[in-house]
């Protein structure tokens, strides 16, 4: 996934995490609200892994990426992650008020690449970008905006 | 309702080579089954080939997952197999862990979990993995126990009302068969892998299955990136023998034919013993040759060296080996794992015989052959080795096939492996010595229902093969090793 060449059709894990954001971020916004897309995103995706690969199994997944995200981007420093808890991803306001919505949105991102190339390298990237597709399509997704996010900080 | 009327039971394909005439023709549609066995037993495996046989995007499948194995690390190792085929992941085949039900809450939730995602799915084929590891959590006090007896229960009945075929997986103990979900399951199949010295043989066996008649015994099968193969256990002489005209096969090997009454009798098994260099994998080869070049078709077992060693040798003899190979008329088989068994060896032999329509199978050795099956099984070699020839021959070829005798100079031993009883012709090849020379002779022992030479013939190995002498009628005591010149040829020469 890492390697990924979009000229032969598939997406590398950047693309693919940027257009998971896209698609989780209301086009009212623009690009105001990214930072809490992707905690979004986050949060469905935690919420759908688990359905396939467990609730420990999927926060083992994110604590790897994050702790791997963390060495590139400051920014992750106050986020959190909450296993079986809603929402999953926790720290967002407090990183986006210290480090502001695009340093929290980059940062969110290069986790969720991280976590997308772990799935690949785990079970083959057209498995990983499979489940991954699965959580876009979850009937539940969206269910409460992103600006309902309700963290405990 | 009459007999017409009756529920049909389909039967499913299980997809796993072997299995579906194990079971007696497939897995009954809708059953309820249990696959049990060891840890590395190959259930998981197992699992997954019947599920990517059977699932549809009408009809998917639901894998439930417990605890035990991660899935991550499940479908890791299992897309390594050629049957996993990723694309269905996610539209025909369905992944759902269960673990937070079974450890946080109870059983109930388990159950309604299930029931609601075979209800939103609609699959054809669900699948709990491993649902020991269900048992385990609740099975250890009374209530827990009476409490799983009617989890199986109820989960048995509405998997069936949702006209799904379910198996579970689990790992048990032959001591834990009273389990009530060894009582609800309409089908058992049981995995099991036993260590002989440095073999390891793995068996399978229908314990039950309702509404069919399954093969009785064990099977061996093997993991291949394939999957699992199974061996069904080659039943004691089903099949007859298909009666033949009194059809003679040449030998190719001048002077032999001769000696056997005009040739081998088609579809006999014929065996030619001898000690090592004698010369029965030329003879092996030259029969073989001669079938090939009268447009037959052949298939040789090879047991003692590498195929590409025994090609170059029969090729260097007759070059129609080789070309007949290429033209696909003839299939080297090269069976040499040291944990074989029986069966596995006969049904890769029998599969070539049938798509080649061969008319005749070498089987290049049966010493060779003996060492290669793992222990357990050169315990029973004779009576397997009944089975096999009965089932080969059955099928109307010739089968040749050679052995080697150790034998002391000065000992003649006819046959080897107390193995006689399975052939119809047995020629016995031997060293002796002649003025001082190692002479090779031969000679037939035993042609059922035929008559054959009682002579000691000797016999050269050329650079072009087996050519049969002339009989040693002038001596006594061949079968000492240690012949002599008669006493009146002696007497004749003294007074020269």
């Amino acid at each position: 996934m890492s390697s990924a060449d979009p000229g032969r059709g598939r997406l590398s894990a950047q693309q693919i995490a940027r257009r998971l954001i896209k698609n989780r971020q209301p086009e009212r916004k623009g690009s105001e609200g990214r930072a809490r897309a992707a905690a979004a995103t986050c949060d469905d995706l935690y919420r759908e892994l688990s359905g396939w690969v467990g609730l420990d199994g999927c926060h083992a997944l994110f604590t790897r990426a994050l702790a791997e995200a963390r060495t590139e981007s400051a920014a992750l420093d106050e986020i959190q992650l909450r296993p079986r808890a809603e929402p999953y991803i926790d720290g967002v306001a407090k990183s986006i008020t210290s480090r502001g919505d695009a340093a929290t949105a980059d940062a969110l991102e290069a986790m969720l690449v991280h976590l997308v190339e772990l799935l690949g390298r785990l079970i083959g990237d057209d498995m990983a970008t499979k489940l991954i597709d699965r959580s876009i399509a979850a009937p539940g997704r969206g269910d409460t905006t992103f600006d309902d996010r309700r963290e405990e900080a | 309702m009459n007999r017409d009327e009756r529920a049909v039971i389909r039967s499913l394909p299980s997809g796993v080579p072997g299995l579906d005439t194990v079971l007696g023709g497939g897995l009954p549609e809708y059953s309820f089954n249990l696959i049990a066995g060891g840890p590395g037993s190959g259930k998981t495996i197992l699992a997954h080939q019947i599920m990517f046989a059977n699932a549809t995007a009408d009809r998917p499948a639901l894998y439930f997952t417990v605890l035990g194995e991660p899935t991550l690390k499940m479908l890791r190792y299992q897309r390594q197999f050629s049957f996993f085929d990723s694309n269905r992941v996610g539209s025909a085949i369905h992944f759902v862990n269960l673990s937070a039900e079974v450890m946080e809450r109870n059983l109930e939730e388990v159950l309604q979990r299930i029931i609601s995602e075979t209800e939103r799915v609609k699959p054809g084929i669900v699948i709990v993995d491993s649902f020991r590891t269900i048992r385990a959590q609740r099975g250890t006090a009374e209530p827990a126990t009476f409490e799983l007896d009617q989890f199986v229960q109820r989960l048995a009945l509405s998997l069936t009302s949702w006209e799904v075929t379910s198996f579970l997986l689990g790992e048990y103990t032959e001591a834990e068969q009273r389990n009530p979900v060894f009582t609800v399951a309409d089908g058992i199949l049981w995995l099991s892998q036993a260590t002989d010295r440095n073999s390891v043989v793995r068996k399978l066996q229908v314990v039950k299955t309702r509404g069919r008649a399954p093969m009785p015994g064990l099977h061996t099968f093997r993991i291949t990136d394939n999957g699992l193969q199974i061996f069904p256990r080659i039943p004691e002489q089903t099949l007859t023998r298909r009666l033949q005209k009194r059809e003679r096969l040449s030998t190719g090997v001048p002077g032999m034919d001769e000696m056997i009454g005009g040739g081998v009798i088609a579809g006999d098994a014929v065996m030619l013993t001898g000690p090592a260099g004698s010369g029965k994998s030329t003879v092996a080869t030259q029969f073989m040759a001669a079938g090939l070049a009268n447009g037959e078709t052949g298939v040789i077992a090879v047991f003692e060296e590498y195929p590409e060693e025994y090609l170059a040798r029969a090729n260097a003899r007759n070059s129609e080996v080789g070309k007949m190979l290429k033209a696909g008329a003839l299939e080297l088989i090269y069976l040499r794992p040291l944990d074989l068994s029986v069966d596995e060896a006969l049904a890769a032999i029998l599969e070539a015989v049938e798509r080649l329509k061969a008319k005749r199978v070498v089987i290049d050795s049966l010493s060779g052959f003996e060492v290669a099956l793992a222990p357990t099984f050169r315990e029973d070699f004779r009576e397997s080795l009944y089975r096999l020839v009965g089932t080969l021959t059955a099928t109307g070829v010739t089968v040749f096939m050679t052995a080697e005798v150790s034998e002391a100079f000065s000992e003649a031993r006819f046959t080897s492996e107390n193995v006689s009883f399975i052939t119809d012709e047995i020629m016995v090849q031997r060293y002796v010595e002649i003025k001082g020379e190692l002479r090779r002779v031969m000679a037939v022992i035993k042609m059922r229902g035929s008559d054959h030479s009682h002579e000691f013939r000797s016999y050269e190995v050329t650079a072009n093969g087996v050519v049969v002498g002339g009989p040693l009628t002038e001596y006594d005591g061949i079968i000492t090793g240690v012949p002599t010149l008669h006493a009146k040829l002696v007497g004749a020469k003294r007074s020269r």
